[in-house]
């Protein structure tokens, strides 16, 4: 496995076990302070201005997105999300834009469930998709400058999707 | 109609001044019912003109629990059909939207028209000499009346009834509102198409969305996190803080919804007053961009009218049974009844033409901002409409009591009704249309 592999996997899988854990704290500490989430929700989506998206968010408004998460009375995720990850088929490759040191690619799945929320509410679901990440090398180790994730039923209907996929 | 199993005397009686009986919510026999007299009466919105906006376009919706396409035909005539073949039952047409000169079946190639008339079929030697092609039951089945008022297209699976612009009433204004936002005096509907399921009644979006007592409580969380946040908001953000703004909006203190004004008919409609008081989206803001887009009014319509126009300070205007409708921001729900315990809503914006990029950017991201299924905001709504369902599915207490307000709901005369926030006159109005749809008329 070539280093820069090595490492973005290294980097995909602890960023996805923050998550699992709901250690959201330390996952915003991941971005960049420029960086952004993006989830869209058109296949093949090229513009968050003119069309809209599941997430676009700024390392600001993800910050909210998080600390929201932590209020006691956040209904929907009372009771919190439980997630699992997998990450599979990673490609890396030198990052080819100024500030961008690593970009990586990979298929993402998450599966879903929330327990105890009730008569017919307790589903599992499956998330699924492909992801791609620009790294920047930084004294502080590897930060996002863009996550884009693109579910493969992105443009479909869905229930409340409350934490980060 | 057939005899329902429900007679129409236990269907008065689950519907009181302060209250509505559980069944309305978990009783599959109550749906089918409504389904029937008040989805299957009612005039449902189809899609904006735009989304069929050439001859042969078409664009598949849901009209009461029917798949159905809308087409322009050649003759400029919109049509609403029925996405099922005549010969075997199989659906015709799979994709969204696009533009064709007809649609044949995949199963065995009968193939029709943009107005649902059957063209061809393969094979003929070995049908019935008296096999006639153009017998109306060989076409595609069409929505009875289809109707468009400034470029809403409605349907009505009801051969005969009230006209379109009878059933909008005075709420006519909210369409026109939202059209004469545009510049150019035209909209068109863009930037795509959010849908979110529930598993709850659908009747629960409507009751949700002018209740002005739930947003302390609910959004309670949204709001403190917003309130918390040390942003500078003289530094530039790519979404120019309106992510925030849509955030902290909902902390209105009690007093302050109070004083907002709920409006309503007999007809079931109703509507709010604005709420959104600061940061972008509140009504005569001097940023460049809404400069730009005033100014823009002002040369086409004077100030006078312009003002009148941008003035209309309204947040959620509800045409019942599943229509909600915000002019100011461009948006328009609707809600799709799935089954009695699931609902899907389906939330589109629109590009005002001739106006600044910029407010066609801020349609989007309200959109995104309240509908995706990531939203800060609805998603509380959501868990609180499934939470409902959940409990409801206990039988014990019967009713559910709407009797906030009820002193000092105000009788305008001709059908229309007035009360402070704070009032749950909406769920009253509401009600009385659901028992007029279900009872009088069976």
């Amino acid at each position: 496995m070539s280093d820069l592999k090595a490492e973005a996997e290294a980097f995909l899988i602890a960023e996805a076990r923050l998550l699992d854990a709901g250690r959201f704290d330390e996952w915003l500490a991941l971005f960049a302070e420029d960086g952004f989430y993006w989830v869209p929700a058109m296949p093949g989506q090229s513009d968050p201005f003119n069309h809209i998206s599941i997430f676009y968010e700024d390392k600001s408004v993800l910050a909210m997105r998080v600390r929201r998460l932590g209020h006691p009375r956040a209904y929907a995720a009372l009771p919190m999300t439980r997630t699992a990850h997998m990450i599979g088929s990673i490609t890396a490759e030198p990052g080819a834009a100024p500030g961008i040191d690593l970009a990586c690619r990979s298929t993402v799945m998450m599966a879903d469930f929330r327990a105890g929320a009730g008569e017919g509410r307790a589903d599992r679901r499956l998330w699924a998709g492909q992801q791609s990440h620009r790294l920047r090398r930084t004294p502080e180790g590897l930060k996002i400058v863009l996550k884009r994730v693109d579910l493969i039923d992105c443009d479909a209907a869905h229930g409340v999707l409350s934490v980060p996929i | 109609m057939p005899d329902s199993i429900i007679d129409t005397q236990t269907l008065r009686s689950l519907v009181r001044p302060d209250g509505v009986h559980r069944r309305l919510y978990t009783d599959p026999a109550i749906f089918e019912i409504e389904m029937e007299r008040i989805f299957g009466r009612c005039w449902l919105f189809l899609a904006h003109e735009s989304q069929v906006r050439d001859p042969g376009d078409f664009f598949r919706t849901r009209l009461a629990r029917e798949d159905v396409i809308v087409t322009r035909g050649r003759d400029g005539a919109v049509r609403a059909l029925v996405n099922r073949c005549t010969h075997r039952g199989a659906q015709i047409c799979s994709a969204e939207r696009g533009n064709t000169a007809g649609f044949a079946c995949p199963y065995h190639a009968w193939t029709f028209g943009l107005d649902g008339t059957l063209n061809s079929v393969p094979h003929r030697q070995s049908l019935p000499p008296d096999f006639d092609i153009k017998d109306p039951r060989f076409a595609l089945v069409r929505v009875p009346r289809v109707e468009s008022y400034r470029g809403f297209v409605f349907g009505s699976l009801a051969a005969a009834g009230e006209s379109l612009s009878d059933f909008l009433g005075p709420m006519r204004s909210v369409l026109d509102n939202l059209v004469d936002r545009a510049p150019e005096g035209e909209i068109e509907q863009a930037g795509g198409i959010a849908r979110q399921e529930y598993r709850g009644n659908w009747k629960f979006h409507h009751e949700n969305a002018n209740d002005t007592l739930h947003p302390s409580f609910v959004h309670e969380s949204s709001v403190a996190t917003a309130r918390a946040d040390k942003r500078d908001f003289d530094a530039p953000a790519y979404d120019e803080h309106q992510t925030h703004t849509q955030m902290m909006s909902n902390g209105f203190s009690v007093r302050e919804w109070q004083s907002l004004a709920l409006t309503g008919y007999t007809s079931g409609h109703t509507y709010m007053g604005g709420f959104y008081k600061s940061g972008v989206l509140a009504p005569g803001r001097a940023d460049p961009i809404s400069q730009e887009y005033r100014s823009r009014l002002v040369a086409q319509h004077g100030e006078e009218k312009t003002n009148a126009i941008l003035g209309e300070d309204r947040f959620n205007n509800l045409f019942y049974p599943n229509i909600s409708v915000n002019a100011q921001y461009q948006q328009i729900r609707i809600v799709q009844p799935l089954a009695v315990d699931r609902t899907r809503v389906v939330v589109m914006c629109f590009r005002l033409k001739g106006a600044p990029d910029g407010i066609f950017h801020r349609a989007v991201r309200f959109l995104t901002n309240l509908n995706s299924p990531a939203s800060m905001i609805l998603a509380d709504d959501v868990e609180i409409f499934e939470r409902c369902q959940s409990g409801l599915s206990n039988p014990a207490p019967e009713w559910l009591d709407h009797s906030r307000g009820l002193a000092t709901d105000r009788d305008r005369g001709g059908g229309r009704f007035e009360s402070t926030g704070i009032s749950e006159l909406p769920h009253r109005l509401q009600y009385g249309a659901w028992l007029r749809y279900m009872a009088d008329a069976a």
